[in-house]
């Protein structure tokens, strides 16, 4: 068993579905909305009957009362296909004493997310991202894929600066159906790069979740001595006295995180700000509960 | 500035601590893996300026807070006469007021101000490390060099005298001495300020300070004013006597300095040639005019004696000398033609029951012949003295002759020493000249020495004629027209009194103004051959003339300098000589005064209330530094406060409306 896993859990997990925001293009039948019109039981629309339509759809209820033709049309369900992209560049070794580091967290929410999927039969795909696209698991429906999954985020071992932005990119070019597509990083990068790649799969139609992954001393700030800080990606150094930066710091830090989350709502994304105490259920509750349609909750 | 725990001024060296630890902590940093580097970076590019200023603001604040404390801890202390930023001084000239009313001890009644000064510039000379010391004293008026500040004490050109103190001479004694000095030096005025030693309208402090303002280097002058509270005191003072054939009559008064509550009573010591009795007498309120009689059986005889109180604030204004000669009668003169206003006025001069008491008329014709060594007073009712007789009344005045004028019959145009008389004018008819205002503490129409006063306002003028000239007016007409004037001509006085005892003139002969007028200036005239066993310390007559020893003669005391009262024998004269009675009104020169006194020379006033308990002429600073390092500590507590943050919460979560 994974360490990363909680079966405990996913078992109270379970009864919450995970919704797709957009109409999804899955290869085979399931429970979420397609952009295809088809003949499923759920009635979408009525539109006026061109030439070469199926006369077997015609409303002949619908001719009778106006005495024109109407086709009935049906939305058609299929399966969901989500990828989860994991930035294992150096930054997200970090944690604070007695804290789960970064890339653990982010282990740890693409797992029991991607169980759930494949739980209700989705597909759930990996993308593991270093200084460019390092890994990729493509997604599958199928139970025994789950383990192959777990394996290789356990294997992932940060390191080296972040190529999250060109994984990204080159994510929304591989991925021709729309997709439900979960990023796990803390974004250290430039937002307006960012932003061009959340917009890019945007513009691929695809449903866009970013887990933002910060460290509790990395926001707090809290140092009562000079200290030589090391960077976890290049390996610079820079000895200063926190006291004396602590508020410029905090000003840059906010920023960079409202920037971040400005842009993914700009990317019409969903956007989670996750420090690495939070417990794990109520954030994965709450991320499952925002995304049922509201009529059904 | 100095201290009185110097060896804590070594904890000084602790306010470099919080510098050492600072510099030690940036040395002793932890290494610390980090991700959100980009944030430190341009927080490290962005915090330089107001941040670091604040930090060496904190740092400064913890080292002077420290030092301030060191500072407090070391008991400093700001000496008045060295003040801050003393530097080295060559020269000193300690300008010592010695007189009777610095004798005056403090509040505590330990140490009279004399003593206590003294006490405070030994200590402050050992401050300033002992620079030349010139002392100039009030009772010699000489500069003279003081090998050490040790011996001020115990030498006699600092002892207690009878003296008065006459700081425009001394300041121009000090003056002098510095024209020839070289290198730095301060004039230190140490004296209670009495008014009658600084003499605040003296012209002579134009000069001083053009004096002063004309050496080569400037002299700081600091004044130590010594004005404190002081010990209840009781002072005598001998006004005046009187020989008489059956005895002396001495006029006493005595003053108290505090605050009159009750009435006091006090034994007094009358010793006459060195048989003493004591006796009490009552002060009842503030001060008191009293006379005492000593009687004195042999009409040819001399003596002296000494009447004293019980020590008490000042026992240097306790006693006051007397000593007198023969008795001799107090001839009058009068110098009118025969008539009325003669026989009046030889009446006033020697009324009946006076035996001892004297007059005689002259016409002024027969003026210049006749003898006036035993005239006490002349009585002048005929026009103006001119040619010889003017010679005679000048040098009459001179030896301490009393001459009074009254308007002639006839018209005189002829003036005296600057005096003249004006047109005689008449009263209104059914209507007086009536006197309107009249001096009732000085002159002749004073109130009487119970405080009983002269029915002035009964005199009625028909006639009358104003003296004319430079004199002091002591009694006017209801329509401010003089009555009565005064002119001090060397010893003796001039007086001009503007009617006559004539019934054509006014009731002036009904004695309620002639009588007591004739015979307290008659008292005055009498005076001058008295006068010559009286003499106050500092006068011509109580120095010795060549060719003279000088000797104690009462047994008061050993003390005979020059500077002290008793009864001396002068070779063949015999003086009592008492403390100057300006000596006794204490009143203070003001603030006012001494600016415009030392107006220009940027002297500094250090007002130290005189007192025993505190010797020094320090003050205690400790408590502005503990005040400084509270300041410090605020100040640093301030800096560090962390600052309100004007951002609002980071939004947790955002998700879209879509779906």
């Amino acid at each position: 068993m994974h360490t990363f896993i909680d079966s405990d859990l996913l078992s109270r997990l379970g009864s919450l579905p995970i919704e797709s925001r957009v109409p999804m293009m899955g290869n085979v039948a399931g429970k979420h909305r397609s952009p295809h019109r088809g003949s499923s039981v759920e009635f979408a629309e009525y539109r006026k009957y061109v030439p070469g339509d199926d006369t077997r759809r015609l409303d002949w209820k619908a001719f009778a009362r106006s005495d024109r033709f109407y086709i009935k049309e049906f939305e058609a369900d299929t399966n969901l296909r989500a990828y989860f992209v994991i930035d294992a560049s150096g930054s997200m070794n970090f944690h604070s004493p007695g804290q789960v580091s970064k890339i653990e967290y982010a282990r740890r929410i693409a797992a029991s997310l991607a169980y759930l999927l494949v739980n209700q039969g989705d597909a759930a795909g990996l993308s593991i991202c270093t200084d460019k696209l390092h890994l990729e698991v493509p997604p599958s429906r199928r139970a025994a894929h789950l383990e192959r999954f777990f394996s290789t985020i356990e294997k992932v071992e940060p390191s080296g600066e972040t190529g999250l932005i060109e994984a990204l990119h080159v994510i929304a070019e591989k991925i021709s159906q729309r997709a439900f597509v979960v990023i796990l990083s803390d974004f250290f990068t430039d937002t307006d790069k960012l932003s061009e790649a959340l917009q890019h799969l945007r513009y691929r139609k695809h449903d866009i979740s970013l887990f933002h992954l910060m460290d509790t001393q990395e926001i707090g700030f809290q140092f009562d001595r000079p200290h030589r800080f090391v960077d976890l990606e290049d390996g610079t150094a820079l000895v200063v006295e926190p006291n004396l930066i602590a508020d410029e710091y905090q000003v840059a830090l906010k920023e960079f995180m409202k920037n971040v989350r400005d842009k993914a709502h700009d990317a019409s994304a969903d956007y989670q700000l996750v420090t690495t105490d939070t417990p794990l259920e109520p954030l994965l509750r709450e991320f499952l509960t925002a995304r049922l349609p509201k009529a059904k909750h | 500035m100095t201290f009185l725990t110097p060896l804590l001024l070594w904890f000084l060296a602790a306010a470099s601590v919080p510098v050492i630890i600072h510099l030690l902590n940036k040395r002793r940093h932890k290494t610390v893996q980090w991700a959100a580097m980009q944030f430190l970076l341009k927080a490290t590019r962005e915090s330089r300026g107001k941040k670091k200023l604040r930090h060496i603001l904190i740092l400064t604040c913890r080292a002077l807070g420290i030092a301030a404390l060191a500072f407090a801890a070391a008991r400093p202390v700001v000496s008045g006469l060295l003040g801050w930023g003393a530097g080295s001084i060559d020269t000193v000239v300690l300008v010592l007021d010695r007189s009777t009313s610095m004798e005056l001890r403090s509040g505590d009644g330990q140490a009279a101000k004399r003593d206590l000064v003294l006490q405070k510039v030994r200590d402050a000379m050992a401050h300033l490390g002992n620079p030349r010391l010139v002392l100039i004293d009030s009772a010699s008026g000489k500069a003279q060099e003081i090998p050490s500040p040790d011996v001020l004490p115990d030498i006699s050109s600092t002892a207690a005298t009878d003296s008065a103190a006459d700081f425009p001479a001394l300041m121009n004694a000090a003056a002098e001495y510095l024209s020839s000095a070289t290198g730095r030096s301060e004039i230190w005025l140490a004296s209670d300020l009495q008014q009658s030693n600084w003499l605040p309208g003296d012209e002579r402090w134009a000069a001083v300070r053009a004096s002063i303002s004309a050496l080569p280097q400037k002299p700081s002058i600091r004044v130590l004013s010594l004005t404190g509270d002081s010990a209840p005191n009781v002072s005598m003072k001998l006004l005046g006597t009187r020989r008489s054939p059956g005895g002396l009559t001495l006029d006493l008064e005595l003053v108290r300095s505090e605050e009159a509550r009750g009435t006091l009573s006090l034994p007094l010591t009358v010793n006459t040639n060195g048989a003493s009795t004591t006796e009490s007498v009552s002060l009842p309120g503030q001060s008191l005019r009293f006379q005492r009689q000593i009687k004195i059986k042999d009409e040819a005889e001399s003596g002296h004696g000494w009447l004293g109180l019980p020590a008490d604030g000042n026992p240097r204004d306790n006693s006051v000398y007397f000593a007198y000669g023969p008795a001799r009668p107090i001839k009058s003169l009068v110098v009118a033609d025969p008539g009325e206003a003669a026989d009046y006025l030889l009446l006033a001069a020697a009324p009946p029951g006076f035996e001892k008491q004297a007059a005689e008329r002259v016409s002024p014709a027969a003026f210049a012949t006749f003898p006036t060594s035993e005239i006490s007073m002349i009585l002048w009712a005929a026009p103006m003295p001119a040619g010889g007789n003017e010679k005679v009344i000048e040098s009459f005045l001179s030896s301490g002759g009393q001459v009074v004028f009254l308007p002639s019959s006839g018209e005189s145009t002829d003036g005296f020493l600057g005096m003249k008389w004006g047109a005689v004018t008449t009263a209104d008819s059914g209507k007086f000249f009536i006197l309107g205002d009249w001096n009732k503490s000085d002159g002749p129409l004073r109130d009487g020495i119970d405080g009983s006063p002269i029915p002035a306002e009964r005199l009625r003028g028909i006639k009358r004629a104003v003296a004319e000239g430079d004199a002091a007016v002591l009694a006017r007409w209801e329509d401010g027209e003089a009555f009565l004037s005064r002119k001090i001509i060397d010893r003796g006085t001039l007086w001009f009194l503007g009617s006559i005892p004539d019934y054509t003139w006014s009731n002036l002969g009904d004695a309620d103004v002639l009588l007591p007028v004739t015979q307290r200036i008659l008292s005055l005239g009498a005076d001058r051959f008295d006068s010559s066993y009286l003499s106050e310390v500092g006068a011509e007559a109580a120095q010795t003339a060549p060719g003279e020893v000088r000797s104690r003669a009462d047994d008061f005391s050993e003390e005979s300098s020059a500077e002290t009262a008793g009864v001396f024998r002068l070779g063949d004269r015999l003086v009592a000589v008492n403390r100057p009675a300006a000596e006794d009104d204490l009143a203070i020169a003001t603030k006012d005064s001494l600016d415009a006194m030392l107006d220009g020379t940027g002297y500094r006033l250090l007002d130290q209330a005189g007192s025993a308990s505190d010797p020094s002429l320090s003050t205690d600073m400790w408590r502005a530094f503990l005040l400084a390092v509270l300041f410090f500590l605020i100040s640093e507590a301030i800096l560090c406060l962390p600052k309100k943050s004007k951002d609002e919460p980071l939004p947790k979560r955002t998700f879209p409306t879509t779906g």
